[in-house]
């Protein structure tokens, strides 16, 4: 007995070490489906109010290029909105109903201001924390977008911080669709270059073209159809050469982005107990 | 006694942040990150026991991966590191200066205290660049950022230790 007492503590070092890195281990592969993990995320408290007030002092440093950019898409918006106010008077000279039409399709999503507080890019699973979280009605599998594009998809929330999965991370697949013909794949990010991504699973009879733009297709509930993803850089074949694969570039600039909107539906618990049945 | 420990616990808490709000926002050519932190374990004293040097490994490995949204995976690579320094140590420093003192460029020499660093940083990186790119298996981007990785926390880790010295 008193050897084996002995011999345990002699070699406790090695007994403690196994133990750590099983601990390790198992935060590392039950990340995802563990919901109390969270709190070892920097959505907790401390870690949040740490990268805030970074992120305050950083985000000033970016204020004239963010100006910049928020100036273009300004001056182009006001562009489209005259040519299509134009167009508009002259199709339909009922502005009633057109007007009411607008107001349906936009009344089924609300969206929540937020910020980022913390970013990363060259992990292979790449996560985004912003400063609202459930005490702001966020809630899991709610999409987030910023001025120029889709940036991902709520995962987790505290009540102050939501952890964001982004599109550039391993888990990311988000259902997209060409804008002009409508052939539709999932979106997937292979771990490398954080300005690209891919598109998979595009038919091959598809006709689709360089340049051409990729936006959400609606088909979940998260995202509403048509909101910018990006713009197809070239196309290649999948590797079982049974589709398409598109390498797209994104139209959000994952590098500096700071001000989001969260995207809520409305009637989202509706949607998913209908598809819960339905399976 | 009672400042040692307060400038440990000081150390610790500067080496994260730095890390977390600073370092982990490199990447040279996409492909070089430095990961001073390792300083600490490397520079705890000789005659630290095992089993605190593999708490310390892990508790600072674990408040690094709560900052970076990567749950364990700093953790696994610095308890792993903690577990093989006395090794290390043995195998870089002479046996009459192996008591009270922090393993640096001074006690050890710049060569004994480069191997040992560079030794202890390549398996860190190693393990845990192997964990982060475990999704999208590589080989030859796996080696190419452990080693860029390396060669940079090195660097780093000679300045932080020539820095503190001076003080």
């Amino acid at each position: 007995m008193r050897n084996l007492f002995d011999f345990l503590l002699k070699y406790s070092h090695c007994f403690l070490f196994v133990l750590l890195e099983v601990v390790c281990f198992v935060l590392l592969f039950r990340f995802n489906n563990y919901q109390a993990s969270v709190y070892f995320t920097s959505a907790n408290r401390v870690c949040g109010t740490i990268y805030e007030i970074s992120g305050d002092i950083a985000g000033y440093f970016h204020l004239q290029s963010v100006n910049d950019s928020l100036t273009d898409r300004n001056l182009d918006l006001e562009r489209e909105v005259a040519t299509l106010r134009t167009a508009l008077t002259e199709m339909t000279r009922d502005s009633a109903r057109t007007d009411s039409l607008t107001e349906a399709s936009l009344a089924d999503f609300t969206r929540i201001k937020a910020r980022v507080v913390n970013n990363t890019l060259h992990r292979a699973d790449n996560f985004i924390t912003i400063d609202r979280g459930n005490a702001d009605s966020i809630r899991p599998e709610m999409g987030v977008v910023c001025g120029n594009g889709v940036i991902g998809i709520v995962g987790k929330t505290t009540p102050h911080y939501a952890l964001v999965i982004s599109l550039l991370n391993s888990k990311s697949n988000i259902s997209c669709k060409i804008k002009s013909s409508g052939y539709f794949g999932y979106l997937r990010w292979d771990g490398k270059d954080a300005r690209y991504t891919y598109l998979y699973d595009l038919p091959r009879h598809a006709e689709c073209h360089p340049g051409d733009t990729i936006v959400t297709s609606g088909y979940s509930a998260i995202f509403p159809e048509g909101l910018m993803v990006g713009v197809v850089e070239n196309i290649e074949d999948s590797h079982d050469g049974l589709s398409y694969l598109l390498k797209v570039r994104l139209s959000a600039d994952f590098g500096r982005v700071r001000d989001v909107r969260v995207i809520a539906r409305k009637g989202m618990d509706e949607f998913k107990t209908l598809t819960t049945i339905n399976e | 006694m009672q400042s040692q420990h307060l400038k440990q616990g000081i150390w610790f808490i500067a080496l994260v942040l730095v890390q977390s709000l600073i370092f982990n926002h490199v990447h040279i050519a996409g492909y070089a990150t430095p990961f001073v932190y390792v300083y600490f374990i490397l520079s705890l004293k000789c005659d630290t026991p095992r089993n605190a040097l593999l708490l310390w490994g892990f508790t600072l490995g674990l408040a690094v991966d709560i900052f970076s949204d990567t749950p364990g995976m700093n953790a696994a690579a610095t308890t792993l590191l903690a577990f093989i320094r006395p090794w290390l140590l043995n195998l870089f420093m002479s046996h009459d200066n192996a008591g009270n003192e922090c393993p640096c460029r001074h006690v050890m020499g710049l060569a004994s205290f480069l191997g040992y660093a560079i030794l202890g940083i390549l398996i860190h990186h190693a393990v845990l660049l192997l964990l982060d790119t475990f999704s999208f298996f590589n080989w030859g981007m796996l080696l190419l950022k452990t080693v860029c990785s390396t060669a940079l926390t090195t660097i780093c880790v000679l300045i932080t230790d020539t820095m503190q010295k001076q003080r």
